[in-house]
């Protein structure tokens, strides 16, 4: 198994890459207002139902306090590494997720579909965000119902961000995964973090040598088993940030490997299996 | 290792300063530091993305709370020349590509119009566009703008000074700079400028 680390190395170029563009740092200070004017709040929730209607059709979304609950950070540091938490206390009833990102131009973010082998109380991630906006999460219960919630998160520029690398050194070991997992009592693992080497390119990052756009290259299907039952599936898109991290819950009955099959949307396939800490250990 | 590379570029700077000798005007490389970038001869024709110089010589730099004391003073034309997001090619079909252009509410958007070289044809329809929108009053405030770190807007106030306006506004921190203290409203490209002459080329 490949064990170098995905983030540490990126996290450091990130920051310079963040320096360079300074897009997610704002400039001015002073007391931040939240959204206000009616004229905006009415544009903001124009946007939301139609976004909703090009991803859910015509079915009714209900507003929830208690089946689902996001959470970023108010003012994101790297707009394109925006940590998002995803947050499912009635677990039990829930089917499946959905991340939308109002004001990204490609605003569906990620859908997740739960197996039999997941704990699917919450879900952590990160994404790009293009502007100030509204960030909505939909939670599908097990009788086909919707439910959002939503949450205003302050960053700028992240889906155009450039890597600040080459597009061969960000594509380097692409596929390489690890994975860590948090015990839960009883030296059985109750959560783990995925972790995935790949620029996730989203097609908007101008190379600002040859001014080409990178092409798109992203992780668009995930598919997490645990010993043959699923844990988790996801379908993401170029608003999931590059070397992709996701933290999530398993089942207490869920036994190893847990597998994981990663594919990008220009016919990239990996594979890897890895083994949680047993009893014994 | 960044920082370094930031220091030597600010180093080198400081060097030449003290040796007396001008600041080259680097054409086409982008500065390392947003410390001392000197402004260019004519048009920026590198990157579109970098950090520009702190001055536009002839027009004048505002910040959030000039740029609020003069639109409350004189409504000024309001120039947003931040590029639309790119569809990346190949996007599925089956998922909603929906770009949306927050902005200052009030501004035109003529996304591109700070590109330099610009084609003729395309510069002529800018300066008839900004003549429309100023009543032909060139020394009618108008602002210019587009993100932080974009010298698009920094090229369209210089391509207004160059052609005779004598109130040229650079809003250098852009769209963010607006969008922390105040709202911002989905814009469209401005009809008359997405109206493209024909064989121009857009960067």
């Amino acid at each position: 198994m490949i064990t170098h680390e995905p983030t540490r190395a990126s996290r450091t170029r990130r920051s310079f890459s963040a320096a360079l563009c300074l897009s997610a740092v704002l400039l001015t200070g002073g007391s931040a207002l939240a959204a206000g004017s009616s004229d905006s709040d009415a544009e903001r929730v124009e946007r939301w139902k139609d976004i909703a209607k090009s991803i859910f059709g015509d079915r009714a979304i209900e507003a929830t306090d208690t089946l689902i609950k996001v959470d970023a950070p108010p003012r994101a540091l790297d707009a394109a590494l925006v940590p998002i938490t995803l947050m499912m206390p009635e677990k039990d009833r829930i089917a499946a997720i959905h991340l939308v990102i109002d004001d990204n131009p490609s605003p569906y973010a990620a859908h997740i579909t739960f197996g039999p082998a997941a704990d699917p109380s919450e879900v952590k991630l990160r994404v790009r965000i293009n502007n100030y906006t509204n960030v909505h999460a939909v939670a599908e219960t097990k009788d086909g119902k919707l439910y959002e919630a939503v949450k205003f998160v302050k960053a700028s520029g992240g889906c155009s961000a450039p890597m600040g690398m080459s597009d061969e050194e960000a594509l380097k070991g692409a596929g390489d995964m690890r994975m860590k997992f948090a015990e839960g009592g009883q030296g059985k693992p109750s959560e783990a973090t995925l972790m995935i080497r790949h620029p996730n390119f989203s097609g908007m990052q101008m190379n600002q040598i040859t001014r080409d756009y990178t092409p798109a290259r992203y992780i668009n299907k995930l598919d997490v088993t645990a010993n043959g039952k699923l844990v988790f599936s996801m379908n993401g898109d170029i608003s999931i940030a590059s070397n992709p991290v996701i933290n999530f819950g398993l089942a207490p009955d869920a036994k190893g490997p847990i597998k994981v099959v990663a594919s990008d949307n220009q016919q990239g396939r990996w594979e890897h299996s890895f083994n949680p800490p047993g009893p014994s250990n | 290792m960044p920082s370094m590379i930031r220091l030597i570029g600010a180093a080198s700077i400081a060097l030449a300063a003290l040796s007396g000798a001008p600041a080259p005007a680097r054409a086409a490389s982008p500065a390392d530091s947003p410390v001392n970038v000197p402004e260019p001869e004519g048009f920026w024709t590198g990157p579109p993305k970098g950090y520009p110089p702190k001055t536009l010589t002839g027009a004048t730099v505002v910040d959030i709370g000039a740029l609020d004391r003069l639109v409350a003073a004189e409504k000024p034309v309001m120039i947003d020349v931040a590029l639309a997001d790119r569809k990346p090619a190949g996007f599925p079909e089956d998922r909603p590509w929906l770009p949306a252009h927050r902005s200052i509410p009030g501004s035109v958007w003529m996304p591109g119009a700070g590109a330099a070289p610009m084609d003729p044809a395309r510069e002529a329809q800018f300066l008839s566009r900004v003549a429309d929108l100023t009543g032909g009053d060139k020394t009618k405030p108008v602002v210019t703008f587009c993100h932080p770190e974009c010298w698009g807007s920094w090229n369209a106030g210089k391509r207004l000074i160059q052609n005779g306006y004598s109130r040229v506004y650079w809003f250098a921190d852009g769209v963010e700079g607006w969008q922390d203290s105040h709202e911002t409203t989905i814009l469209k490209v401005d009809a008359a400028w997405a109206a493209k002459p024909a064989g121009e080329a857009q960067r």
